[in-house]
């Protein structure tokens, strides 16, 4: 026999009517869905602008740079041969570019402003590698090579200003014990977590003549950027054996690898929010269960007149499970914007780009329908098997 | 009980004050002379409904407590009879084995020249759409729906599109006289028009027998004559068979036959005087 279908446009005007007439009762009902879907929107849109962030940030490194740290292990400061380091772009086509930086902490002076800072003794090749950006002036240069030349980040600039009296290039600076002219001050650039000191509020000086500060002129760290497509691991490695020498031992650090950590770090924030996402589903599909079933009590007499008149057990199955689809799937779109929403709020108060990935927009209201089916299942079969007669003389 | 469906039998008796629309009266005079010319033409009558050695009883197969004890009996086309018993009689049970609500524990139930397969839920709800038309005691209107869409509730189940099924919807409540209140609600109809409302759902579907359970039993007695009216005149006019079940003799009378129900028996069946 073939089944007679109802139109699903129907089905579905039929059920939000229903949700109209029973507007208090479906809306508790969907609190949960809505929260559910909420929570796993929001999870996924937040995530997805992490994500966007991540990469914003480490554009101006790239992924592919290594950094090697030399760590003291004996009573001589631990440095990497300069020389050595900066050779090694001609001895390994799989390694782009190389800079050299030193590091130090001093009290810098300008005028009545002093400010504890960091100290960089470095090379040009430095900010070409990081990809640094000016507000005034140049960056180092070969001219300066043991010469008093600086060049400040932008918070070094805002600190040591005085109202009237602005770090400027030009101006003369005290670090340490020797006075240095600024020759460039940096545009604001955003510090991550790969980044070996915060630019931003560091003072390059050149290496050559460093050591006037800080002892050595040797570097203690390199950056050293590699082909995009060679292997991290295998070049950290080589690193390690060519820039190997006694007295240190060295890190190397990728970042491509802390990225990996940092998602893996998220991977644990995103399960919790997935796991509170499904629990308010489950809530929620027992609400919609609930609903479902007040429903189908409340409607016994109309299922048997539906029965009466010729609907099969799988026409009033059909019919009830779109119900409770419908009524999970308005939860579904509510929570949609209202993860939106709190994605939206995340944003701002992180200060990220909001960006929504298009598959959550689907994603949300499709998983709220599924949990309304899956809930819906049980009540939908209960009205199927009502027997008629009983139900057509229900109170 | 045959030979009885003529012109001069169209008795609106003691309704006179009766509502029905007067183009329904003269249709009702016009079909049924048509009638009395075409559909008995030959004098062969056609069986509608049979019901052969059917028993009924509930409870455990080992202690079996019978409701309806071998009964059989036919209704021919056009037939408009009552069946008539005391509560606790069996009508209720015979009713809903008419309707095939219920099936039989043995025994058959033909409809229309078809034997009934009350196998599955599936294949008796296929054949209810198309066999029965129901008439409740309560009306059984969906309160949400308007009355051309409850009349068009059976069509639902058949995939007849919303386009065709308002068409025929609105045709069926010109039948009884109520197209002007097509976009009405249940809530918006007094007792009597819900009740034509739901008679126009029994017939939108072209049943073979339409069965009334106590029709006129939630209205008053002025408007129970109107619909009892219209059934009649439906029946004279448009060739409806009806069987109403009842347990009120006056209501029975005005039938042209009553069936009789007393202990799952049938105790009587005769033509009305």
């Amino acid at each position: 026999m073939s089944s007679p279908g109802l139109s699903l446009r129907e089905a579905v005007v039929e059920a939000l009517d229903n949700l109209r007439a029973h507007r208090q009762r479906s809306l508790l009902a969907l609190l949960g869905i809505l929260i559910g879907t909420a929570s796993i929107v929001a999870m996924l849109t937040i995530g997805h602008m992490a994500q966007l962030e991540t990469l914003r940030m480490y554009r101006h490194l790239g992924v592919d740079i290594v950094q090697v740290h030399a760590a003291q292990t004996g009573l001589a400061p631990a440095t990497i041969d300069r020389g050595l380091a900066e050779a090694l772009p001609g001895r390994d086509p799989r390694i782009r570019a190389v800079a050299s930086m030193g590091l130090g902490r001093f009290p810098v002076a300008f005028g009545d402003q002093i400010s504890d800072l960091s100290v960089a003794p470095t090379t040009q090749d430095l900010a070409r590698m990081t990809g640094m950006r000016l507000a005034q002036g140049r960056f180092l240069a070969p001219i300066d090579d043991g010469g008093l030349s600086a060049v400040v980040g932008s918070e070094v600039a805002r600190k040591l200003s005085a109202p009237g009296r602005p770090l400027r290039v030009g101006e003369q600076i005290r670090v340490g014990g020797y006075v240095y002219r600024v020759i460039g001050v940096l545009a604001p650039m955003p510090f991550t977590s790969f980044d070996p000191v915060n630019f931003n509020e560091t003072v390059q000086v050149p290496i050559v003549g460093g050591q006037r500060l800080i002892g050595v002129d040797q570097p203690s760290t390199v950056l050293v950027r590699m082909a995009p497509d060679a292997d991290i691991k295998a070049a950290a490695q080589r690193l390690t054996a060519l820039l190997a020498r006694p007295g240190a031992s060295l890190q190397v650090l990728s970042a491509r690898e802390m990225i990996d950590g940092m998602n893996a770090q998220k991977a644990i924030h995103s399960r919790l929010l997935t796991a509170i996402g499904a629990i308010s589903l489950l809530v929620g599909g027992i609400g919609v269960m609930n609903v479902m079933l007040m429903g189908v009590m409340e409607r016994r007499r109309e299922i048997g007149l539906r029965s009466a008149i010729g609907a099969t057990p799988r026409d009033l199955q059909l019919m009830f499970l779109i119900e409770a689809a419908t009524l999970a799937s308005v939860g579904g779109v509510a929570g949609l914007l209202a993860g939106l929403a709190a994605a939206g709020g995340a944003a701002v108060f992180s200060g990220w780009a909001f960006a929504a990935p298009l598959y959550v927009l689907v994603l949300g209201p499709a998983m709220a329908a599924l949990v309304g089916v899956a809930f819906g299942f049980y009540p939908a079969r209960k009205a199927s098997r009502l027997d008629p007669i009983e139900a057509l003389r229900a109170e | 009980m045959k030979g009885r469906h003529d012109v001069g039998q169209i008795d609106l008796g003691g309704y006179s004050k009766s509502k029905i629309p007067v183009h329904i009266l003269l249709s009702s005079l016009r079909l049924a002379t048509d009638r009395a010319r075409g559909d008995r033409c030959g004098g062969a009558w056609r069986l509608m409904l049979k019901l052969l050695n059917v028993d009924k009883h509930y409870g455990p197969p080992e202690r079996p407590v019978p409701v309806l004890r071998n009964v059989s009996f036919t209704v021919q086309a056009g037939d408009f009879c009552a069946i008539l018993g005391p509560s606790g009689s069996g009508k209720s049970t015979l009713m809903n084995i008419i309707g095939l609500l219920d099936r039989p524990t043995t025994g058959e139930v033909v409809v229309d020249g078809e034997t009934v397969d009350f196998s599955t839920p599936e294949i008796t709800a296929g054949l209810r759409n198309r066999l029965i038309g129901f008439v409740f005691q309560a009306f059984h209107l969906l309160p949400r729906l308007t009355a051309w869409e409850n009349v068009a509730l059976p069509l639902l189940y058949r995939r007849v599109a919303r386009p065709r099924r308002r068409e025929m919807a609105l045709a069926m409540l010109d039948q009884v006289g109520l197209a002007d209140r097509a976009d009405h609600r249940p809530s918006e109809l007094s007792g009597g028009q819900k009740q034509r409302v739901a008679l126009a759902r029994a017939l939108v579907g072209g049943p073979k027998v339409v069965l009334a359970d106590e029709p006129t039993g939630s209205l008053d007695s002025v408007t129970a004559g109107e619909v009892m009216a219209l059934l009649r005149d439906l029946n004279r006019r448009l060739g409806v068979t009806i069987v109403m079940v009842t347990h009120d003799r006056d209501l029975a009378g005005l039938c042209d036959r009553r069936i009789e129900v007393l202990d799952g028996r049938i105790l009587r069946d005769t033509a009305a005087a």
